[in-house]
């Protein structure tokens, strides 16, 4: 597969897969800044775009939040630019997208929403978001060959997934009080699993263990960890000449789920906005290595390997 | 404001926004500004967005067999702190005081013995149960949910209509309310605390564990529902799923040596907590009718012999029967040594001559009830009854006195509801729910607030063509600092006190969002500048 198009296939997938995130982080937090006074507005939006990071927005108001996190297609912290970005990056890899997966996300760019729209209007449109990944995710499955090309924009979903609920479950730590990690689980999809799981009654540690460590729940970070390593392996499997690249991404993503896996839950609670930067650089290595891997890797030895064969 | 509440004009009975004088009260400040700034479009949007959603989530109820989704109203019923804890203060009480009466009622019956309440009433009750007399609940809990109706009359007094401690229901919707509210009116909620119901399964599953059978360390709860044509199944999958416990019907139950259990893929599985959600009459064949297919056989000998509890306990209706409603002050003072803090509606026993004359006398200008009912069955309201109705009515409350109470038309007081397009005065009660741990009564902030569509109706009832409004009981303007983080025991502090002024260090999230890093610039004018300088060429 074409270096570019496997570029492509895996911005697709963190695209799609960041814009269901942040809408089910803003449908989350929208509700607790909205059930908690306006006095702390300020606080609870910049705590959420910081978050994000974002820092440019000074006092934030929600009407910032919504605009930053929502609709504005200049920030590229948007599901505006998300959804729109990985429209971009599906033309580019048009010849290798079925084309029902092509509409999908092609319709999904068309109905992006113009004009600017208040907390009432918001749920309407984050309900939309998260519909269309949904849309994306089941047609991708259902009707894609799993080749090279499904395995990076797997790779990439996966990878964004254990990025994006880092950060969620960051912001059950960031905001006082007690009833963050529910609405965090909620956000997540996972509310009523956790219930069952631990029979009604938990604390925060298994909240966050569950958000965490738990495989079996597919938003957990875990999860993404090892879909990630899979889709990677496969990739390696697939290309044994190139198997030596996929190494130091493996490594990374090993690692981490070493540590997360062994750690003591209470020290993880404890330090839980460093270890969730942790998941998040980890991320970001990846990403650089699987990008120098095997995309930028069409430019350098790799691409003389091929030509003297 | 012109638009949606030009027209709005208050009757004789109490309005809940506009005090007698036109002004708005203080506690509506804030819904009524939102409300002025809104067009009646603006309404029909909001309206529309709450029924999409209802029928979305598939919140509904049944009527005869059809499912419909329930109504609920834009507009909120508002109530201000201070009320709140004099409503929180009573209601506990009752349930507290009911407590004692069943406790007592089911072994030595001191109440009757000292001469509080005849002994006829309590045996004449078709809701007293000798099969479970003697029968002593694992931590004393009979009630472990209450829900008791209260209204408004036009004074302004909160009374108490009626006490509901079999299977209260509502309590689904009082969540599924502010879930839909908070999505289709969040402008609504600025600048004011509302205190929060999502507490309510944690409370309910907390108490529900505590009530398991002494030597039970890891209680296993079960929700036990009729099935899926019950009006209230909605109710019983929301409690089962929001509490993390399975949802059983009778046929996954079996008794064996006096233990209950349910059938799993893994075999048999002990159950040690029934919150049910079956009437006494069907709960077992063995003791009740033999003809029910929603019970499970030898319940009640299990729970005689302590290897299950069941919640609410049998037999709890003759806490609730209408004529004992009458005493509860009286039981109150016995029970407690207290003075009831919310008084009941003045009553009449028609098992009296002289207050039954009175009554024959008068049917037309009263409300009379059945003494054993719910869900408005069978209540005839006399001013608007026909005279063949009164004259029916007549003859069965000489039949059976005891089986009827009569009440005053009371005008409860009305809240801004959406008619068509426009805001009018629509009746409303209100049922808050009270959840008793053995340990406290814990009064869920708010409860269900039901309002009659037609206007000027008075009965409330969902199945009589009535809807429900979110109710916000308004958090203490006191600004109190709380160290509590965690979740486990819900507390008010937990739930309710105003969080500190955030102090958190912004350290996080120093990993920026990546974006697709080859979107060169030049790379894209020159891709473009191919495209302009060979149109020809497309398709190619």
């Amino acid at each position: 597969m074409l270096s570019r198009i496997a570029e492509s296939m895996f911005w697709i997938g963190r695209y799609v897969e960041r814009a269901e995130d942040t809408a089910r982080l803003l449908q989350t937090h929208l509700r607790l800044i909205i059930e908690e006074t306006a006095a702390h507005e300020v606080d609870a939006c910049r705590n959420l775009l910081a978050l994000m990071n974002v820092d440019h927005v000074e006092d934030p108001t929600l009407t910032d939040v919504l605009r930053v996190l929502g609709y504005d297609p200049a920030e590229p912290t948007s599901i505006y630019f998300s959804y729109a970005s990985a429209r971009d990056n599906a033309r580019r890899a048009r010849e290798v997208i079925p084309l029902d997966l092509w509409e999908c996300i092609n319709t999904t760019w068309h109905q992006l929403p113009t004009t600017p729209f208040g907390p009432s209007g918001a749920h309407v449109f984050l309900n939309w978001a998260r519909e269309r990944s949904a849309m994306f995710a089941g047609i991708s499955r259902g009707i894609m060959v799993r080749d090279d090309g499904w395995q990076f924009m797997s790779m990439g979903r996966s990878l964004e997934q254990a990025d994006m609920t880092s950060r969620l479950v960051a912001s059950a730590s960031l905001t006082h009080g007690s009833t963050q990690w529910p609405a965090v689980l909620r956000g997540c999809g996972g509310h009523d699993a956790f219930l069952r799981t631990y029979r009604g009654l938990y604390t925060d540690r298994e909240a966050a263990e569950f958000l965490i460590v738990d495989a079996r729940f597919p938003r957990s970070i875990m999860h993404g960890l090892v879909a990630a390593a899979d889709s990677l392996q496969r990739v390696a499997q697939n290309n044994p000449l190139t198997a030596v690249h996929a190494a130091p991404a493996l490594r990374s993503l090993g690692q981490l789920r070493a540590r997360l896996e062994y750690a003591d839950l209470d020290d993880l609670l404890g330090n839980l906005n460093h270890e969730m930067s942790v998941v998040q650089d980890v991320c970001a290595q990846v990403a650089l290595a699987v990008s120098t891997s095997y995309f930028a890797a069409a430019e350098s030895p790799a691409w003389t390997t091929e030509g003297t064969r | 404001m012109a638009d949606v509440l030009s027209g709005y004009r208050t009757g004789e009975a109490f309005d809940e926004m506009i005090d007698a004088e036109g002004s708005v009260r203080p506690s509506y400040q804030a819904v009524y500004s939102a409300l002025s700034r809104s067009s009646s479009d603006d309404l029909r949007m909001i309206a529309e967005s709450l029924a999409n959603n209802y029928t979305q989530a598939g919140v509904t109820f049944d009527v005869g067999g059809v499912e419909r989704p329930f109504p609920l109203d834009l507009v909120p019923r508002v109530i201000a702190s201070p009320e709140w804890e004099i409503i929180e203060a009573g209601v506990a009480q009752r349930v507290r005081a009911l407590e004692a009466f069943l406790s007592d009622i089911y072994s030595d019956a001191r109440v009757i013995s000292d001469g509080v309440i005849p002994s006829q009433l309590v045996t004449s009750s078709t809701h007293f149960h000798r099969a479970v007399w003697g029968i002593q609940p694992s931590n004393g809990v009979r009630i472990h949910v209450a829900g008791v109706d209260l209204i408004r009359n036009p004074d302004g007094d909160v009374r108490v209509l009626e006490d509901n401690v079999r299977v209260p229901s509502g309590v689904s919707y009082v969540m599924t309310n502010r879930n839909a509210m908070v999505m289709a009116m969040p402008e609504a909620f600025a600048n004011q605390r509302i205190r929060p119901v999502a507490g309510y399964p944690t409370r309910l599953l907390t108490a529900l564990r505590k009530a398991a059978p002494s030597g039970v360390e890891e209680p296993t709860v079960v929700v036990l529902t009729p099935g899926v044509y019950n009006s209230a199944y909605f109710e019983h999958t929301l409690l089962a799923r929001t509490m993390g416990v399975e949802l059983v019907e009778g046929r996954d139950l079996e008794c064996r040596r006096g233990k209950v259990f349910m059938r799993t893929t893994a075999g048999l599985q002990r159950v040690d907590v029934i919150y049910r959600r079956v009437d006494d009459e069907f709960l077992d064949p063995v003791h009740f009718r033999s003809d029910s297919m929603l019970g499970v056989p030898g319940l009640v000998n299990a729970a005689r012999t302590g290897g299950v509890t069941l919640a609410n306990a049998i037999g709890n209706g003759v806490a609730d029967d209408k004529l004992i409603y009458t005493y509860v002050p009286d039981l109150i003072k016995y029970y407690l040594r207290e003075d009831a803090i919310l008084p009941n509606v003045d009553t009449w026993r028609l098992e009296d001559d002289q207050a039954r004359e009175e009554v024959l006398d008068r049917l037309a200008e009263l409300v009379v009830k059945p003494v054993d009912g719910s869900g408005g069955k069978g209540i005839v309201i006399g001013p608007r009854a026909t005279k063949t109705e009164l004259d029916t009515l007549r003859h069965r409350v000489t039949e059976d006195p005891r089986g009827w109470i009569a009440q005053p038309v009371v005008q409860l007081s009305t809240v801004p509801t959406l008619i068509e397009d426009c805001l009018e005065p629509r009746h409303v009660d209100l049922r808050p729910f009270a959840v008793n741990s053995g340990d406290d009564v814990w009064v869920l902030p708010g409860g269900l607030t039901r309002v009659a569509l037609p206007a000027g109706e008075l009965v409330v009832n969902s199945s009589q063509g009535g809807g429900s409004k979110d109710t916000w009981v308004l958090s203490p303007p006191v600004h109190r600092l709380s160290n509590h983080r965690h979740s486990i025991e819900p507390s008010d502090e937990a739930d309710d006190q105003p969080k500190p002024q955030t102090d958190v260090p912004l350290t996080v999230a120093k990993i920026p969002i990546a974006v697709t890093p080859k979107i060169v610039e030049t790379q894209r004018q020159q891709q473009d500048q191919q495209q302009q300088t060979r149109p020809w060429s497309c398709g190619c």
